[in-house]
């Protein structure tokens, strides 16, 4: 009995972490007892031995790619939630996006530009060239958001899923691909800014309609939850009935369930 | 990270400069695979800076990070079962100065010692990170593994002996 709490406390000793007295005790302890000396020559060598293996490295774009989700992140906010204001706007400042699509707008804003020059330069009655151009931004922006949404790395659908927010219209593209992002991305993280992202788009009712649907069939508490959260933000009414259901599912998560009962609590108030 | 609670988001870049290399290295011991580890970390930091306000003054940041962090390495093994095997290169050991047969034979230990913790439970493998690679007090792991001090104790002791008899093990079978 003796031994085995003296060696429970071997991996402190080993570590430095076993005050005074204790160690005193130790050592009295394996002064006496062959066995626990043994013990503690092994199990040294093991965590020397775990102290030698090479600490690796990460990548160093690591660090570059959070920059970018956390530039994107506050930017995002700073579009998307103007009117909540939940967050002090501290910087805004333009997205990192990869270099072709930094290209890609650089020449259609230079576009922009030139057929600005010419619209100002000649007589009025030009303004379609100039809706026209509007449109053709606007698409690029359009496309730069999808093209993100399928990149492989979840750190670019995430910018993508931000990317979104600059779209001045809602699109019925981007709609679905963020749609799709809800229910079928493999990233907790996109998936949750999705949600967040589909709050521009809660004016179609088939949306609404989609983000209910979601909620049960999410394999993650914190969707869940999120999804729940702007659904009361909504006050979709009509989602009550499936929040019943979930609030009362013995399998749902029970954090969810209980997000769930706080929901329909919520929304029955302010009817 | 008080501060990124109260809503300065670019001081997480300070946070992310002082630990993304520990919790990278946590991810790596536990999935063995780099590029996983990687996004791995950028979810923590993603959940850190969307859940920054349920962050409690009264836990050290470190020790919250973590809890954090085995949240997203618990989703992501829900999701891949499969553990891909640890890679061998970008893991030798290099020691200058140290005669070309001594270097042989701890590169040699060192990749059967790695084969031992890979092979090790996840549970055990991961009290083991902690205390050994993450300098983590044993009330800090504790807090990350809601548990008593003294069951971390015990299972860090427990770990550590079948390490060993894992290690000496593959070590016999090698000599044999």
């Amino acid at each position: 009995m003796i031994c085995e709490r003296v060696r429970e406390q071997i991996p402190e000793c080993l570590a430095g972490r076993l005050d005074h007295a204790a160690r005193e005790r130790l050592v009295a302890h394996l002064e006496t007892c062959p066995a626990c000396r043994a013990e503690l020559a092994e199990l040294n060598a093991v965590w020397i031995g775990l102290g030698s293996l090479p600490e690796p490295e990460p990548d160093p774009a690591m660090r570059s790619r959070f920059l970018e989700v956390l530039e994107a992140y506050q930017v995002g906010r700073a579009s998307g939630l103007a009117g909540h204001a939940k967050d002090p706007v501290r910087t805004f400042r333009l997205p990192h996006v990869p270099h072709i699509w930094q290209a890609a707008l650089a020449f259609a804003l230079l576009m922009v530009g030139v057929f600005l020059g010419r619209y100002l330069a000649e007589p009025r009655g030009a303004s379609p060239d100039v809706a026209q151009l509007q449109a053709q931004v606007e698409n690029l922006r359009q496309l730069v958001t999808l093209s993100l949404l399928q990149e492989q790395s979840p750190s670019s659908r995430l910018r993508g899923v931000t990317y979104s927010y600059q779209m001045a219209q809602p699109d019925a593209q981007v709609e679905q691909a963020l749609l799709y992002a809800v229910n079928h991305d493999s990233n907790v993280n996109v998936r949750l800014s999705a949600v967040d992202a589909l709050e521009k788009y809660a004016a179609n009712p088939q949306i609404r309609r989609a983000l209910a649907d979601a909620v049960p069939v999410q394999d993650s508490p914190l969707v869940q939850i999120a999804l729940i959260d702007l659904l009361v933000e909504l006050n979709d009414k009509e989602a009550v009935s499936a929040l019943r259901k979930l609030a009362q599912n013995a399998q749902a998560d029970n954090q969810v369930r209980q997000h769930a009962a706080w929901a329909i609590q919520r929304m029955e108030v302010s009817q | 990270m008080l501060e990124v609670r109260a809503g300065d988001l670019g001081k997480l870049e300070l946070l992310f400069d002082r630990h993304h290399r520990a919790l990278f290295r946590y991810f790596l011991h536990l999935t063995s695979n780099r590029a996983v580890s990687e996004d791995l970390v950028q979810e923590v930091f993603f959940r850190i800076l969307k859940y920054r306000h349920t962050y409690q003054t009264e836990t050290r940041f470190c020790a919250w990070m973590f809890q954090v962090g085995r949240n997203v390495h618990l989703d992501h093994a829900v999701r891949h079962k499969a553990e891909v095997a640890m890679p061998e290169r970008g893991w030798d050991v290099r020691s200058p100065g140290v005669p070309p047969d001594l270097q042989a034979q701890s590169r040699q230990e060192a990749a059967l010692l790695r084969r031992a913790l890979a092979a090790m439970p996840p549970e055990k493998r991961e009290v083991l990170i902690m205390s050994r690679f993450l300098d983590l007090k044993y009330e800090e792991i504790a807090s990350v593994l809601k548990c008593e001090v003294g069951a971390v104790k015990v299972r860090v002791y427990r770990a550590l002996r079948e390490l060993s008899d894992r290690f000496f093990a593959l070590c016999g079978e090698r000599a044999s």
